[in-house]
């Protein structure tokens, strides 16, 4: 590797919008603006960072003079596109880490919400099917909360912490009642539901946690606050729910008990918890900060794939639903 | 015809017929066409008849004597029907009773061989192989797949791990001889990918999402159920044994076209075949077809619980193919490298 390729490393583009002259790149704080040459580039110099080819090859590849290169990364520097690795070497206090969350939490949220499932859904082109299903995968979501908080609490091991967290599992362990009261009004028994199996990516969500809680407490918290961070208040579900209903004709008493959680998860204030665990972390080494941060980014994949599992699964009309559980006398 | 089939249509306290729900009935010209898994089964003239009449009886409630005593049928009649069905394996005969154990080792070999086989047409058809042959694939997803093979690979620290700490006594020499045999295998992808990228980076990228999905599957079924997990981890086992001359041309084929389109795979392609190989000379193979011979006697909820592992496990390398497929195809990021402090 040359020195270039162990100092420098890409910061994460949440989007790239084409423009009238090249293209704008969206960043968690900032807009950059590249022409079209220099947008591909950076995407060439991107690619041949984590690369083995020599700086030759890069040159090579830009059409541009070997002696000149380094200052076009550093120009990428300059604008936000690059960062050097050993920025990033800084320990950092609880509340520290709380703040470079909440400055990145918005982009994530997009980021796991940018999905053409929800496009889809809000401009009439889904179906009731895709609505149900969602709301299937919601239950079964839900009621694993019943697999993943318990285990961080028992992997908590400061007493602050655990208190914080097994008081969270005490007010949510059995909200997946609501999901199976509108499950209800749909017309479903609660046997059919109770025993059916949850996609691979629903399921994947829950073992996801479960790793996250057995590998450190602040992973887990940090996974469980993008999740909280998802339905703060109720304007990010409530036209999704409401918009649905209208357009494919659910049933309000449907839709009453979802928002009904919305509502008690929002005066449980579950949203501030994350903060609140962090008070009690007096320092994060740069290596632990950066580890919280990536669970955190991983959950957010994770709910773009789910919400991909989902579209999948039921809109194919074949597919059973609820999905049942293989039975060798019966199958 | 399955193992199932023909233990039950043996047993005398099973008389309760059902048609099994995955059967799939299609009528035409006063024939009866019974399509289930990939077999069909067709009925004409008297016996299409008889079917059509018993058909809503066969609901796994009613025993054959009061089927025939309701539609005025001869029992000896309606139970050479049932009994042609239940030996194709499309009728099942509950019993009203517990019947304890089911399915020897052996028996239950054949049912999960069977099942897999079918279970795993849906990965065979997915459509990210077809755009690797016909080069339509990008490079992000064609590099994106030779790391999430490595990743799956190398996670049997994980959950052969796992397996081998969490097994039962007649499990134990299975799973610990598995581990030590396949955690050095994740290296042979490592020196593949080692052609295009650094071995630093290699080393802390990142699964996707849909990857990790597959391997904590594994953990989980590992840490929960010796056998359950041996009969999931059989049914990925399947896909890389390819020692018959049909499989294994076919995969002969996938690695020409891919090594056509995408010259630059040449190293990583070598290591996939170089691991396949490994996986061959070992003689995984017959790992479970040994431990089967080993288990005692399964009941109902044993099969069901190994049988819905391996279909769940089928399910999840669908989703891990998706993953590839979609993610790649949508984020062109590769290698995925984890977040630090700086890099959001």
């Amino acid at each position: 590797m040359t020195p270039a390729q162990q100092q420098y490393r890409a910061k994460r583009v949440y989007e790239v919008r084409s423009q009238k002259d090249g293209r704008e790149l969206r960043l968690s704080d900032r807009l950059v603006e590249l022409g079209e040459k220099e947008f591909n580039w950076y995407e060439k110099v991107a690619a041949w960072l984590p690369s083995v080819r020599g700086l030759a090859d890069l040159s090579q590849e830009l059409g541009m003079d070997e002696a000149k290169v380094p200052r076009f990364i550093e120009a990428l520097e300059k604008s936000g596109l690059l960062y050097r690795t050993n920025d990033a070497g800084k320990a950092l206090t609880g509340l520290e880490f709380h703040a470079k969350f909440s400055s990145v939490l918005s982009s994530w949220i997009s980021e796991a919400f940018e999905h053409p499932f929800w496009e889809r859904m809000m401009s009439g082109k889904g179906s009731a099917r895709l609505f149900t299903g969602w709301l299937i995968e919601l239950y079964h979501y839900t009621k694993n909360a019943n697999r993943h908080m318990p285990l961080s609490c028992a992997y908590a091991h400061e007493k602050p912490i655990k208190q914080l967290r097994a008081k969270h599992y005490a007010e949510e362990w059995n909200h997946y009642h609501y999901f199976m009261k509108s499950l209800k009004a749909l017309g479903f028994t609660e046997p059919q539901i109770a025993e059916s199996v949850p996609l691979p990516m629903t399921l994947a969500l829950s073992n996801f946690m479960r790793q996250a809680a057995r590998r450190d407490i602040l992973a887990y918290s940090i996974c469980s606050a993008v999740l909280e961070g998802t339905t703060t208040d109720r304007g990010t579900y409530s036209p999704y729910y409401q918009k649905s209903a209208d357009l494919y004709g659910v049933p309000k008493e449907a839709i009453a008990p979802i928002f009904a959680h919305l509502d008690l998860d929002v005066q449980y204030q579950h949203s501030d918890l994350f903060r609140e665990i962090l008070e009690k972390v007096p320092e994060m080494s740069a290596e632990r900060a950066s580890l919280v941060l990536d669970y955190g980014h991983q959950l957010v994949e994770h709910i773009w794939l789910w919400t991909d599992n989902i579209e999948k699964y039921y809109e194919v009309e074949s597919n059973l639903v609820p999905r049942r559980p293989f039975d060798v006398l019966f199958d | 015809m399955s193992a199932l089939a023909s233990t039950q249509a043996q047993s005398r306290s099973a008389d309760l017929p059902l048609l099994k729900r995955t059967v799939t009935v299609v009528r035409q010209n006063g024939h009866v066409a019974l399509r289930h898994l990939r077999e069909e089964v067709m009925l004409e003239g008297a016996a299409a008849q008889l079917f059509n009449k018993i058909e809503p009886e066969l609901d796994g409630k009613t025993a054959m004597s009061a089927i025939a005593d309701k539609l005025a049928e001869k029992p000896a009649r309606l139970k050479a029907l049932l009994d042609q069905l239940a030996k194709v394996g499309v009728l099942a005969f509950l019993s009203s009773k517990d019947d304890g154990a089911l399915l020897t080792g052996m028996e239950f070999y054949a049912l999960h061989r069977e099942r897999c086989l079918y279970w795993l047409q849906d990965v065979y058809r997915h459509p990210l192989w077809e755009k690797i042959v016909t080069g339509k694939a990008s490079r992000a997803q064609v590099v994106g797949f030779a790391f999430e093979k490595y990743h799956y690979i190398e996670a049997a620290f994980e959950h052969m791990g796992i397996a081998a700490a969490n097994s039962s006594p007649e499990m134990m020499p299975h799973l610990a001889r598995h581990f030590i045999e396949e955690y050095t295998h994740g290296d042979i992808y490592r020196k593949g990918l080692r052609s295009l990228f650094a071995d630093d980076v290699i080393l802390h990228s990142q699964p996707l999402p849909s990857t990790r999905a597959l391997v904590n599957y594994l953990n989980e079924s590992a840490g929960r159920s010796s056998f359950a997990y041996y009969a999931g981890n059989e049914l990925l086992q399947m896909t890389e044994n390819t020692g018959d001359a049909q499989a294994g041309q076919a995969v002969d084929d996938f690695y020409d076209a891919m090594r056509k389109h995408y010259p630059y795979t040449n190293k990583l392609i070598d290591s996939f075949i170089a691991h396949t190989k490994a996986d061959q000379h070992l003689g995984h193979a017959d790992a479970f077809l040994l431990m089967c011979k080993s288990v005692p006697p399964l009941t109902r909820r044993e099969v069901n619980d190994a049988l819905n592992v391996a279909k769940n496990m089928a399910e999840h390398l669908v989703l891990f193919m998706d993953g590839i497929d979609t993610f790649y195809g949508r984020f062109g990021t590769v290698p995925r490298l984890p977040c630090d402090i700086e890099s959001e």
